[in-house]
């Protein structure tokens, strides 16, 4: 459903993203991990087509996003990760913006959305909290019904409440068949919805992985305090049996 | 185009829209009712008195008639330089600030293609300039029929606004294609004011004559000539239409490269 393919943009003093290559299976979530500033949201505006690469390509449903991003639109749904909403309007305001602007005539679609996540969107935008933003952010990325979802670090911001009723919107919506793209840079986040997780760094592909797999190599790391440092000195000695 | 965001955009900024109307209505009717042949006589003094002080201003000559009184004291500055700034300031949030602020997103994220959405946005932008401009025309016309019945030659006056509409295009085009390849409101601002009044001071130093006067083919401002429009000189006419040719190609550009560019969304 979504493709990438060797895609590369560079911005210079290794920043960007570089031959990166994989796919979300139509039907699958996949989680898009990755420390900040990896190029989890570059690829994304790949993906949306407001930026073009330096060489490869991506489509989605067989459609470049590059020329072809109006069309991929009328199925999907995006959620920013820096939510800029305008200034001058209420959030009930907007989201009647964006359903009008974007054809939608299903507005109970909205209040149950609306109603899930507590939302009371009557106040003006200005004034509202990063949740709240976020909220109708997600309202807005849901609203269509989409095939297809985009959500760049859907849950910060969310308290773990919200948090949970999200992951069951995303484990509803991929019960219904959507095929899902998210990224975070917390494991934790994802692996309850996701069945396979692309990690990122620096730009490269680290590995792309089913998340049971993932979750079997995960590392632990523990942290040993000594009282003393002649303690120390002879624990270092010790060979660990790991 | 979107109907949906074109309603938003033309809300978000009537109040713009309407204080620049207020605003020329002021001196649109302050100007008229100075219009006395008397009080002609005093400026002529004060022309004679200091003539590149007022030539500065595009005021060289009174005229006798209400329409040469008008096209010296009106549309030598006031309905150049307001209209103009409204320009500026609506051409940046159409686009550039949309960029900026990051709320493009929206509007991208929608099948609504990045040629739509511009589109929507020179509608928005030429619509609210060339309304801005026949209310001016309304107010001037109502305001000289009821302090001075019959002086003000209308058809004359209408084709002075036809020749002032061309300048507002070139204008709007200009700044459309500023605010699209801009990606901060500074740089929109910056480029999109800066060029225009640069031009229209050099447009002033022109006016002061002599051998600045070869200054006027340093600046689009010139292509705009009311004195020949009112004599009917057809050279008058080519000129408006090279405006209209500088605004479309500007538009075309923007556009174009608007659609093609990255966008930091």
């Amino acid at each position: 459903m979504i493709k990438i393919n060797h895609l590369t943009k560079d911005y210079g003093q290794q920043r960007g993203i570089f031959d990166l290559t994989f796919d979300v299976q139509r039907g699958e979530v996949f989680g898009f991990l990755g420390p900040n500033g990896a190029g989890k949201t570059t690829t994304i505006r790949h993906l949306m087509g407001f930026i073009h690469p330096n060489a490869g390509n991506c489509s989605i449903n067989g459609l470049d996003c590059g020329t072809h991003s109006a069309e991929i639109q009328r199925n999907l749904g995006y959620m920013p990760g820096e939510i800029a909403l305008p200034d001058d309007m209420t959030g009930l305001e907007f989201l009647h913006f964006v359903a009008d602007y974007r054809g939608v005539t299903d507005w109970a679609r909205v209040e149950q959305l609306m109603a899930r996540f507590e939302l009371d969107a009557r106040g003006n935008l200005k004034r509202m909290s990063k949740g709240m933003k976020q909220k109708i952010g997600i309202v807005c990325a849901f609203m269509h019904d989409p095939q297809v979802l985009i959500l760049d670090e859907p849950t910060s911001g969310l308290d773990p409440l919200m948090q949970n009723h999200f992951i069951d919107l995303v484990l509803e919506e991929k019960a219904k068949g959507k095929t899902i793209l998210m990224s975070s840079h917390i494991f934790e986040e994802v692996e309850r919805t996701a069945d396979r997780v692309g990690i990122i760094r620096e730009g490269h592909l680290v590995t792309v992985d089913s998340v049971a797999a993932l979750k079997a190599a995960q590392r632990k790391r523990y942290t040993v305090s000594f009282a003393s440092e002649k303690e120390a000195q002879a624990f270092s000695k010790e060979s660990l049996d790991y | 185009m979107n109907t949906t965001l074109f309603m938003r955009e033309v809300r978000s900024s009537y109040k713009l829209w309407l204080i620049f109307i207020a605003i020329l209505a002021m001196y649109i009717s302050v100007i008229i009712s100075m219009f006395d042949p008397k009080l002609g006589e005093t400026l002529d003094l004060f022309a004679k008195a200091m003539p590149e002080m007022m030539s500065l201003f595009g005021m060289g000559e009174t005229g006798a008639t209400l329409i040469e009184f008008l096209s010296n004291y009106l549309y030598g500055m006031l309905m150049i330089v307001f209209p103009m700034v409204f320009i500026i300031m609506l051409a940046n949030r159409l686009v550039a600030a949309h960029v900026d602020h990051g709320s493009m997103t929206y509007l991208l994220a929608s099948p609504n293609t990045r040629r739509k959405v511009a589109l929507t946005q020179v509608t928005v932008l030429l619509s609210m300039t060339f309304t801005l401009l026949l209310i001016c025309v309304g107010i001037a016309i109502g305001v000289s029929q009821a302090m001075f019945p019959g002086a003000l030659i209308i058809g004359d006056f209408l084709l002075l606004n036809l020749g002032l509409a061309c300048l507002l295009f070139a204008l709007c085009g200009y700044c459309f294609f500023i605010s699209c390849i801009s990606n901060e409101t500074g740089r929109a601002v910056m480029f999109g004011a800066g060029i225009p009044t640069f031009f229209y001071l050099v447009q002033m130093l022109a006016n002061m004559g002599g051998k600045l006067a070869d200054l006027k083919y340093a600046t689009i401002f010139t292509l705009f000539n009311p004195k020949a429009i009112i004599a009917g000189d057809v050279s008058a006419w080519w000129m408006c239409g090279v405006l209209v040719v500088i605004g479309a190609i500007f538009f075309s550009i923007g556009i174009a490269r608007f659609e093609k560019r990255d966008l930091p969304l």
